[in-house]
């Protein structure tokens, strides 16, 4: 053919075909990438048909049941009305009247004409009276012709009234057969609501149009540079469901974001998506929106708990926050292990040393103790909360000289002289630890109960199993009648033991000792060259960061700032020896079969790999000071989420949660509570009351609730309670202890209760509470009537007869105590201000049972009884 | 005369009918509940905390936690139907249930009611007694009933067994089960239950004691018979 083509000469070949091929190639070309770049490139436009399908499917079912779920007797019945009062319409009285009230409305509007001209007629006459005043001219015919006119006004609007009556009079027959049709069709309306308000839904969604949906935020946040930047999230585009409530159980992308309280407080329309979740906003593909498909993007999607890390980015100061409870715990655990002793951490600065004073240890223990605890801790205490530094046999014998030569050094004596301890009975002993409360926070023996009530895998304070291995007992007597003496920063309280208790309880725990005997060593304490090494050792690993230790006040953090370690880029992290994980894998660290370790070679996988053991990327040129930790899974992930909410991006303030005082204040309460582990038995903030794991007597309630206390008792009452607790409740063996609070301390604690429920520190003069005498009589006979004196003693009680569980606190105390608004609420309705307590509803459902004394008024007698039982404390 | 004898055989085989007619489709489980073994011997109750509870009683009172009859059967045992009635709805009862407080211990012991059935709460007592109810299905209340003709008008919606105490008084104490349905009985001085009424089908059958636990037995009840259930509990 090419030949053929060849023979034919060059003017005179035929191009038509190749026209026509290559014309074809670029139309189908053209179609091909108009096809490309709407469809393919779009899929975002394939999401949101889907969506619009489903949401379809899912309205008209919801349609479907609502038409369904009405009663169909009642809708014919409904109908069956409006006919007959349609038809109604039709009937005689009604036409009649209807052709009466239109005649007289035609008659109207000709006397509103008539009269409309009699006005403008009238004011013609008018002018031309005036006129031919001016003019000196004859008035009086021009006069009579304005009073005519104005007659004529007169009798117009007099006729206007006088058909506005008649007409109106009709009103109400027309109106009871109109209004009737009216009532029937707004009952009908409301038969048929729900199906209606679906249909409209239905109606809109089909005129929906395929579009981009995206929040644009303009002053957002500011570049490393400090020019300010905007944000652009284009996530709805896809993400359509989000908002509507019916797609609760449609599949990804389409479902409705869950906990709709936290989206009120933070509406994505107006604060984005990516500010919580990461990821790329204006990307409008999946893999490049949640950053998988990007390697580059710095910070994509988040998941799963980690989504709560950027709640730091603005709430870095709470310790506490409603909506992310996993969160919260995660800042508790920083809280707890004290990771700011050795690092700075965003946030957590001016914090307590987590561990004890280390400044006069001979006077606890002994040398051999120091160094075997030094070399591994958890061989002492499995559940302790320092770390393993996993020191050399020769280091730890240096660093336990070094703290046995300052510990001489002090001048440290017992409160009482040596052996004031002797003489208790063991066995009295074992029975007050178990019952006055320390079983909330020392654990003997393998009791795992108050620890898995918590979820942590350590205890709040030592283990005490062996105790007696470890401390000498002129110690224990020391520590237990007075913790701050020996250590003044301590958070142990005191349980207010007397001496024949407090030795009863020093007797019981020397009976606890060491059930193994471990090689005598012999430590050379005294060797001068031994003790600098010691120095320098506690200097290099940084023991001060937890521990106060003589001489070593001002030491700095030892390790790095973590305040931007969010960000922080894989490539500049080290793996050590351990070998890669894919990156598809499920889990981000495994110990293998030849003793390796495989890590996720990602910033997750690394930061896992450093909590599980610190020691893990030590090679044998890198050596590695952090010690190691034993946290349990669920832990590491959570302060993993921590550091990653560790960056030093934040949105400009206008976005940011204003930290006024009152949050200042309840934040420091926070603080101070998690310090001193009320929560270990109170509840605060809706978490904590774990000790009732351990007690659970049905006569026992719940202990008071923290929180409610600004508004129950009187402020003055609190801080004298709170600096020394006295009895409220006789019966009870368990104890709230003396935490030996400062004053500042305190206020502190007050501010947070005042905050938490919203009031003011107020000092009011209580005892000079105005009572009201018409109250004074009723109150007493309402106190006999309802028999308050069965449960509540005032004065001195025989306990003899009583069993504990059937007592309550003594109402003498009221006046000095409690807040007399707050007894006239606690009165009405106990139940609602402390659910569960034993103290009955006596005005069940707002009815009270002696429907006599004051009219049965339940506010009337609630305040008659709080008049009487405030007159009862009244010192004679 | 004829005439008379002839109207009154129709009478009884018209009433005979109508008797069929409503016992056809319907069944009756009865039984015993047997004790085997030693009946254990109860606490004595000391009221002396209230002088009213004291002096109310002549004889000593026991605790009713094991109460064995003279027939050697177990009193106040909750029987009822416990799967076979699957998505069966049925209206509660107009009649209240009665739950009475008087001589300081609450009468019965174990109170059966249906889901939405009224129970009248009633204080006979001339002391102060209190209704506190540890049920967690059912909102918890605790209402003081301080007067001597106290009565309170309660409604149980969930299905639930739980107990019901008097904060004034520790040793009261009493059980009160509640039932989606009307076929539940408890056992009374004889030992005995009838539960009336259940259609033909397959169900099991559960009694529950506050002491002894659970036990349970399938039973399968035909159009027109009559089932017999026992069960035995053993002191230990």
């Amino acid at each position: 053919m090419l030949e053929q083509r060849a023979r034919i000469p060059v003017e005179q070949r035929n191009y038509g075909m190749f026209y026509i091929v290559f014309s074809a190639i670029l139309f189908l070309g053209t179609v091909w990438a108009v096809w490309d770049e709407v469809s393919v490139r779009r899929p975002w436009k394939g999401y949101q048909s889907q969506y619009y399908d489903l949401l379809y499917q899912k309205l008209d079912s919801l349609k479907s049941e609502a038409l369904s779920a009405i009663d169909s007797t009642e809708a014919a019945g409904l109908q069956e009305r409006l006919r007959q009062a349609q038809g109604a319409l039709q009937s005689d009285e009604y036409v009649q009247t209807m052709d009466q009230k239109n005649g007289l409305l035609r008659d109207l509007d000709v006397a509103t004409r008539e009269w409309r001209f009699a006005r403008s007629r009238s004011d013609a006459a008018f002018y031309q009276y005036q006129q031919a005043m001016l003019a000196g001219k004859d008035t009086s015919s021009a006069r009579v012709e304005v009073d005519e006119e104005e007659a004529a006004i007169a009798k117009y609007a007099a006729e206007m009234d006088d058909l506005q009556k008649k007409i109106s009079g009709f009103d109400g027959i027309v109106d009871k057969y109109q209004g009737e049709i009216g009532r029937i069709e707004v009952e009908i309306k409301k038969l048929f609501a729900s199906a209606d308000s679906y249909n409209l839904k239905l109606e809109r969604s089909e005129k929906s149009s395929l579009e981009i949906k995206q929040v644009i935020l303009p002053d957002f946040e500011l570049t490393p540079f400090s020019e300010v930047k905007a944000r652009i999230d284009r996530c709805q585009t896809c993400h359509l469901g989000w908002n509507e409530s019916v797609m609760a159980e449609a599949p990804q992308p389409f479902t409705t974001h869950p906990l709709p309280e936290l989206l009120a407080k933070h509406n994505p329309e107006t604060f984005g998506c990516t500010t919580c979740h990461r990821g790329q906003g204006p990307a409008l593909t999946e893999g490049f929106a949640h950053g998988e498909a990007d390697h580059y993007w710095e910070t994509p999607i988040l998941t799963g708990v980690e989504t709560y890390a950027t709640c730091n980015t603005c709430h870095s100061n709470e310790t506490v926050l409603k909506y992310a409870k996993p969160f919260t715990r995660a800042k508790q655990l920083v809280l707890e292990n004290g990771c700011y002793g050795c690092h700075e951490v965003k946030g957590y600065a001016d914090l307590p040393k987590i561990g004890p004073a280390l400044s006069t240890l001979p006077a606890k223990t002994n040398a051999d103790w120091i160094f075997r605890w030094v070399k591994n801790p958890t061989e002492y205490n499995a559940h302790t909360r320092m770390p393993n530094f996993r020191f050399s046999d020769e280091q730890a014998e240096a660093i336990t000289a070094y703290l046995m030569k300052i510990g001489r050094e002090s001048e440290f004596q017992y409160e009482r002289g040596r052996g004031a301890w002797g003489g208790g009975n063991a066995a009295q002993g074992k029975q007050l630890f178990q019952s006055v409360g320390c079983q909330a926070c020392h654990v003997i023996g393998d009791d795992a109960s108050v620890r898995e009530s918590r979820g942590t895998s350590h205890d709040p304070a030592p283990e005490l199993t062996r105790v007696a291995s470890k401390v000498n007992p002129n110690w224990i007597m020391d520590w237990v009648k007075n913790p701050k003496h020996y250590d003044p920063a301590t958070r142990m309280p005191s349980l207010r033991l007397s001496d024949g208790e407090a030795r009863n309880l020093v007797a019981y725990l020397m009976t606890l000792k060491d059930g193994q005997s471990y090689p005598k060593r012999s430590l050379d304490l005294n060797n001068e060259e031994k003790i600098r090494e010691g120095d320098r050792l506690i200097r290099e690993f940084g023991c001060a960061g937890c521990h106060t230790i003589k001489g070593m006040e001002r030491e700095g953090k030892v390790s790095v700032n973590l305040s931007d370690f969010g960000k922080k880029k894989v490539e500049q992290m080290d793996f050590g020896n351990t070998l890669p994980l894919g990156h598809d894998s499920d889990v981000d660290y495994q110990e293998n079969a030849d003793g390796t370790v495989s890590v996720k070679h990602s910033w997750g996988g690394w930061v896992y790999g450093k909590f599980k053991n610190a020691r893990l990327y030590q090679t044998e040129r890198i050596v590695q000071k952090m010690p190691v930790y034993s946290f349990n899974d669920e832990e590491i992930r959570l302060m993993r989420a921590f550091l990653m909410s560790m960056t030093r991006d934040v949105p400009i303030a206008t976005y940011q949660r204003t930290f006024d005082k009152r949050m200042q204040n309840v934040e420091a309460g926070r603080r101070l509570t998690v310090r001193y582990n009320c929560i270990q038995c109170h509840t605060l903030e809706e978490q904590g009351g774990y000790i009732l794991v351990k007690y659970d007597d049905p006569g026992l309630g719940p202990p008071p609730l923290p929180e409610s206390q600004g508004v129950k008792v009187q402020e003055q009452w609190l801080h004298s309670f709170l600096k020394n607790p006295t009895t409220v409740r006789p019966w009870l063996k368990l104890r709230m202890p003396t935490f030996q609070f400062s004053d500042a301390e305190i206020g502190t604690i007050q501010k947070y209760f005042l905050g938490m429920s919203k009031a003011d520190l107020e000092i009011r003069d209580y005892s000079s509470t105005p009572v009201e005498v018409r109250y004074l009589k009723p109150g007493r006979e309402l106190f006999e009537t309802y028999q308050c004196a069965k449960c509540h003693p005032s004065g001195n009680v025989n306990l003899s007869e009583l069993s504990a569980s059937d007592l309550a606190p003594n109402l003498a105390l009221a006046r000095e105590r409690l807040k007399p608004e707050w007894i006239v609420e606690w009165i009405k309705d106990p139940q609602k201000l402390q659910p569960g307590t034993r103290m009955p509803t006596f005005f069940y459902e707002g009815v009270a049972p002696d429907g006599e004394t004051l009219g049965g008024n339940v506010d009337e007698q609630a305040k008659a009884l709080t008049t009487h039982i405030w007159n009862l404390g009244k010192k004679k | 005369m004829k005439e008379l004898s002839v109207m009154r055989s129709l009478a009884v085989v018209g009433t005979l009918l109508l008797v069929g007619a409503f016992t056809t489709f319907a069944g009756d489980v009865t039984g015993k509940v047997a004790f085997k073994g030693k009946s254990p011997g109860m606490a004595r109750l000391r009221m002396d905390a209230d002088r009213f509870c004291k002096i109310a009683h002549k004889t000593p009172v026991v605790s009713e936690e094991v109460v064995v009859n003279k027939n050697g059967t177990l009193k106040n045992v909750l029987v009822y139907v416990k799967e076979g009635l699957a998505g069966k709805k049925f209206t509660a009862p107009a009649q209240k249930a009665v739950f009475d407080q008087e001589g300081c211990t609450y009468h019965p012991h174990v109170l059966g009611v249906q889901a939405g059935q009224e129970v009248e709460i009633r204080n006979s007592d001339n002391t102060l007694h209190n209704v506190h109810t540890l049920s967690t299905s059912n909102p918890s209340f605790n209402a003081g009933q301080p007067m001597k003709g106290g009565k309170l008008v309660k409604k149980f919606e969930k299905a639930e067994t739980f107990k019901v105490k008097c904060d004034v008084h520790s040793w009261m104490g009493a059980y009160i089960g509640v039932f989606n349905h009307p076929y539940f009985a408890v056992t009374g001085d004889d030992g005995s239950f009838t539960i009336k009424g259940l259609p033909a089908g397959e169900y099991t059958l559960e009694v529950w004691h506050e002491k002894y636990g659970a036990q349970t037995l399938k039973v399968t009840v035909d159009a027109s018979g009559k089932k017999n259930a026992d069960f035995t509990y053993s002191a230990n």
